[in-house]
């Protein structure tokens, strides 16, 4: 994580501030109960191979902009002693979105696959050296 | 988080996201420090056998600092439109010396003068018995449960002071209930915890000096209203009538004003300026009272 550069930081974070949201609605979906924030990030599976993806913190503005935007429903549950905790679950109109999003998704994968692919085919080994 | 020493509690980590998300929206603020907060005390509630340094080393591994955190929001803010409570419009701004008769903050301070009295009183009962019962209760068994509702109570009232000056004043102060300590903490660190906060003494000074500021605000409010009404509507009815009500026998040119047209006149302009001066003093208690309020109540 320490080593790796700005630029790579950079595009991590503009991939994910899009895909976060797509994450977040699949993860309250597949849940199909409200959730509290601590637990959400802990269902999220924030690690992969080449280390942390994405800062846990991160994905609470997601969840409050999801919120801002009718995908998500929210609630705060307060107690007497402790944080008060905001949970939360999928709309309707979330579902929806979810779908139109995988298939956004999926499309995009398929071409950002295929231009890699292409690339590679051109300069042969030489992107495995980041690796 | 290069430069400073990274945070070892939840508290100086909340007070590093707070510095570096200065300059934005309150409730923008308010929002990510809740998360935070949130996140941090569900941590430390599910290491219960770790230290809270320890356990704060390795959640600004996982969540964030609170430079990339605030980051986040920032641009969450920009990106998406309508995420978060946009900050009100603010209002133009007057700066006539007669624009203040159309102004509802001046109103609203006018107001929450009158009313501060009320409180005042009730607030500084309710304090000074609170506190004398948790010194007298301290020796038994219910002093400690005692002390704790009693702090709980200070902050409710703290909270509800804030709605109110909001309401009135126009200060934007929490929309909801400080987040306490975490749930499963035992009784007695939680008393800790609220002794060690220094919200709960903010708060309980803020009840005490409530008393002393709403007998002032009220006798401020009460005189003013009085005042200027009295001269406008007794010089009006000298005018009208040709009697004069006022009699003041040792101040001869005082005595001359009510009794001749001309300085009835004169007396009724007086309290027409008195008018707008009252409301510009209230507002400006208003403004004052605005900040005392949210430097004692809002949690530093």
């Amino acid at each position: 994580m320490a080593d790796e550069s700005p630029y790579t930081r950079k595009f991590r974070k503009e991939l994910m501030a899009g895909l976060s949201s797509l994450v977040l609605l699949a993860v309250l979906a597949r849940a199909g109960r409200e959730m509290y924030g601590y637990e959400i990030a802990k269902a999220v599976k924030a690690e992969g191979e080449g280390g942390l993806i994405f800062k846990q913190g991160a994905i609470y503005p997601v969840l409050r902009s999801l919120h801002a935007l009718g995908l998500l429903e929210s609630r705060v549950e307060a107690s007497a002693f402790g944080p008060p905790r905001r949970y939360y679950s999928i709309t309707d109109e979330g579902r929806r979105a979810l779908s139109d999003w995988q298939g956004a998704w999926h499309d995009m994968r398929e071409f950002v696959d295929d231009a890699l692919a292409a690339q590679m085919s051109l300069r042969g080994p030489t992107l495995e050296s980041r690796a | 988080m290069k430069t400073d020493r990274p945070p070892d509690t939840v508290r100086a980590y909340l007070d590093a996201l707070r510095n570096a998300l200065k300059g934005s929206s309150p409730g923008l603020i308010s929002d990510a420090l809740a998360d935070a907060e949130e996140h941090l005390q569900g941590e430390i509630a599910s290491n219960p056998d770790k230290r809270e340094a320890e356990i704060l080393a390795s959640v600004i591994e996982t969540y964030g600092t609170p430079q990339e955190i605030a980051e986040e929001y920032k641009s969450m803010e920009t990106a998406i439109a309508g995420p978060f409570p946009k900050p009100e419009p603010k209002p133009e701004r007057h700066h006539g010396f007669f624009s203040v008769i159309g102004d509802a903050r001046a109103y609203g301070a006018l107001m929450y003068m009158l009313l501060s009295l009320a409180t005042g009183v009730f607030y500084f009962a309710w304090a000074v018995t609170g506190l004398g019962l948790t010194a007298g209760f301290a020796i038994l068994i219910i002093g400690i449960p005692f002390a704790l509702l009693f702090i709980g109570s200070v902050r409710i009232l703290g909270h509800v002071e804030g709605r109110i000056v909001e309401g009135l004043l126009g200060v934007r102060m929490p929309r909801r209930l400080p987040a306490q300590t975490a749930a499963d903490e035992r009784i007695w660190s939680r008393i800790v915890d609220a002794l060690a906060d220094i919200r709960t003494w903010s708060s309980l000074l803020y009840l005490l000096l409530m008393l002393p500021l709403g007998v002032t605000y009220f006798v401020i409010a009460v005189v003013g209203i009085a005042v200027p009404f009295a001269l406008i509507g007794g010089s009006l009815a000298s005018l009208v009538s040709g009697h004069s009500y006022v009699q003041i026998s040792d101040v001869p040119w005082l005595e001359h004003i009510f009794h001749t047209a001309p300085g009835l006149a004169f007396a009724i302009l007086v309290g027409g300026a008195l008018v707008f001066i009252v409301l510009h003093v209230a507002k400006g208690i208003g403004w004052f009272h605005g900040r005392l309020a949210e430097i004692l109540l809002v949690r530093l």
